[in-house]
């Protein structure tokens, strides 16, 4: 039988970007009837409960407001790193082995799905999966933290005005305040946990490719999740002369081979109030795609000629 | 082998990549420490005193939140008295959050005024051992927002700080070169004034600092006459110490009591401000024709001998006058 223009297979859903979407979907509905968004009871606890404590201040009235915001920040951003990876390391590794158990792989790869469609379908199912929880836990973030800059804001004013402080003075007390309440900057910051998360997801892909198990995917990523972080340090040994032969060959291998996780760690800096330049951002992003892109090309090489 | 063929492979593939990417990540993690976005790795020292699960946390990026936690516990050992654990915590809540002025100005806050008060008046140490623990404590002190300057140049929160700390006359036993002191605090003032949007009061407060320090009021009275061409400068402190940064520089040049009235609009007040301004001996603040006016006005202002504010501080030397 011949192809009309308007066969399934040249439709929009039989291209490749269709057969991803397609996938991704599926994926994304399938962990979400996991329950997994059930942490987010939790993350809200965590947020909104630190509204309400009052937890000791060394510093005096005056101080009073920004530290409690600085708090805010380091535990939901925190929160936000810990759940994103975590979610993205056990859901990817959960990925392969679930289909080879339910036999959804041998049904999909019977037809005609090139396995590349398959493995970046699965792996975005993943990333939006992680996208809509910070997503999520980013406005929950922003409005505890307007909220709570907003009583900061109206209690010191008030301060302000029954001490008689001048304007100047004034102005200066508002900047501190709103500077560290919800900003641009802070949302780089959060972007910047998910290009780290999303990293780590296509990283588990490629682990899973060959792995054996979840466990032993799952274990692995968050090894190098952790030995990532030293990346630098490692860098530092190699290019400082100084070192053993030995230690340096070590040090240049890990350099090498895993990805640097420290250069992502800009919320600590942004937590304290610095400004995220958009230039640095688009590098730090780019980095990020280099890595998924390069991991996801690498899954699917290994994939290609796998046996089930 | 064949199965292990393509994943070798990408190991392979995996290296070249790394050696294409890692100056060019080397490069972009310096300029992210230069932009103050990614903090220096943590000193081994650091590591080991945050303990193996904190490091753990603290390494996987998430320095801040221990600091938050450690920021806590910190609190606990400050209602405990516990003062030399006080410090090592905000040692390490320094080194994992080195850009929260907060932390260091709690930190110098806590020994230079807690700690120093808590071995004068409570501690059960002998009498001068309390002494030298109260004087170690403000060093310490001192030495740790002098660390957190290092940390932040100029930073005109600590700066202004560390100018307080410096001028606060209950802690001016503990430095002993008074001008040394005072010209220290006369420049973190000024690095606080200089920058964007400062207060404009960190400006007189430069002002009130140099011009405790010897061989440099010369350069205190040109402050002070640039201050005071503002109205909103003329402060009670700042008309004192111009009228006696005038006085010292032009003993001949001036009456004490016409320039006091000029400054002050009024006899009344002239004699109020200078009085209050007598007072503050322990500022150490210049002194001269304070008292010749305040002498000057008491007998225009036909103030009794039994009610002179002289009193309250006499005349000691002749500088002061």
């Amino acid at each position: 039988m011949s192809q009309t223009p308007l066969s399934p297979t040249r439709s929009a859903s039989g291209s490749h970007a269709g057969r991803i979407s397609v996938i991704a979907s599926h994926t994304f509905t399938q962990l979400v009837r996991m329950k997994v968004f059930y942490f987010l009871a939790v993350f809200a606890v965590i947020t909104i409960g630190s509204n309400f404590f009052d937890l000791p201040q060394h510093a005096g009235p005056e101080a009073a407001g920004t530290n409690i915001l600085n708090s805010i920040k380091s535990w939901s951003v925190g929160t936000m790193t810990l759940f994103s990876v975590v979610f993205a390391i056990v859901a990817t590794a959960l990925l392969l082995p679930k289909d080879v158990e339910d036999r959804t792989l041998y049904t999909i790869l019977a037809k005609p799905v090139p396995r590349l469609d398959y493995l970046a379908g699965k792996l975005l199912g993943v990333i939006l999966l992680v996208f809509v929880s910070l997503a999520l836990m980013d406005g929950l973030m922003t409005a505890v933290l307007q909220i709570r800059s907003s009583m900061i804001l109206s209690a010191q004013m008030e301060l302000a005005h029954s001490r008689g402080w001048s304007a100047p003075e004034i102005a200066s007390m508002r900047n501190d305040i709103v500077s560290q309440g919800p900003n641009i900057s802070l949302q780089a910051a959060v972007f910047v946990v998910f290009l780290r998360a999303s990293i780590m997801a296509s990283l588990a892909l490629l682990i899973s490719t060959f792995s054996t198990s979840t466990l032993f995917t799952s274990i692995i990523s968050f090894m190098i999740y952790f030995i990532g972080h030293f990346q630098a340090d490692a860098r530092g040994v190699f290019l400082e002369a100084g070192a053993g032969w030995m230690t340096r060959a070590i040090a240049l291998l890990v350099a090498l081979v895993l990805p640097d996780f420290h250069l992502f760690n800009e919320f600590d800096a942004v937590i304290q109030g610095q400004a995220f330049p958009p230039m640095l951002l688009g590098q730090i992003t780019g980095i990020g795609l280099f890595y998924a892109v390069f991991y996801v090309i690498a899954s699917w090489f290994i994939f290609a000629e796998k046996e089930f | 082998m064949k199965h292990w063929r393509r994943p070798l492979i990408v190991l392979a593939a995996t290296l070249l990549v790394g050696a294409v990417r890692l100056p060019l990540e080397a490069a972009l993690t310096a300029e992210l420490r230069g932009a103050g976005l990614l903090a220096a790795p943590l000193a081994v020292g650091t590591r080991e005193k945050l303990g193996q699960t904190s490091a753990t946390v603290a390494l996987g990026g998430l320095r801040t939140l221990v600091a938050t936690f450690l920021n806590l516990r910190a609190y606990t050992f400050f209602t405990e008295a516990r003062w030399d654990d006080v410090a090592d915590t905000f040692d390490t809540i320094v080194e994992l959050a080195p850009q929260t002025i907060y932390y260091w100005e709690t930190g110098a806050s806590h020994q230079a005024y807690n700690a120093s008060a808590y071995y004068l008046n409570d501690s059960d140490l002998p009498p001068l051992r309390r002494d030298a623990a109260w004087r170690a404590a403000v060093l310490k002190g001192r030495a740790f927002l002098e660390r957190g300057i290092r940390n932040n140049p100029g930073n005109p929160k600590l700066n202004a700080y560390l100018g307080y700390l410096l001028i606060d006359h209950n802690k001016s036993r503990a430095f002993r070169d008074h001008d040394a002191t005072f010209l220290a605090a006369a420049q973190a003032y000024q690095t606080a004034a200089d920058a964007p949007d400062s207060l404009p009061f960190l400006r007189r407060f430069q002002l009130y600092s140099m011009a405790r320090v010897a061989g440099h009021q010369a350069e205190a009275l040109d402050l002070a006459r640039q201050l005071y061409q503002n109205q909103g400068n003329r402060t009670p402190t700042l008309q004192c110490v111009y009228f006696a940064l005038e006085m010292g520089a032009y003993p001949m040049l001036f009456d004490p009591e016409s320039l006091a009235i000029a400054l002050f609009g009024s006899a009344e007040k002239a004699y109020a401000t200078l009085s209050n301004y007598w007072l503050r001996a322990n500022d150490r603040l210049p002194v001269h024709g304070v008292a010749s006016a305040i002498r000057a006005l008491e007998a225009q202002l036909e103030i009794g001998a039994d009610k002179s504010v002289f009193l309250q501080h006499p005349v000691q030397n002749a500088e002061d006058e």
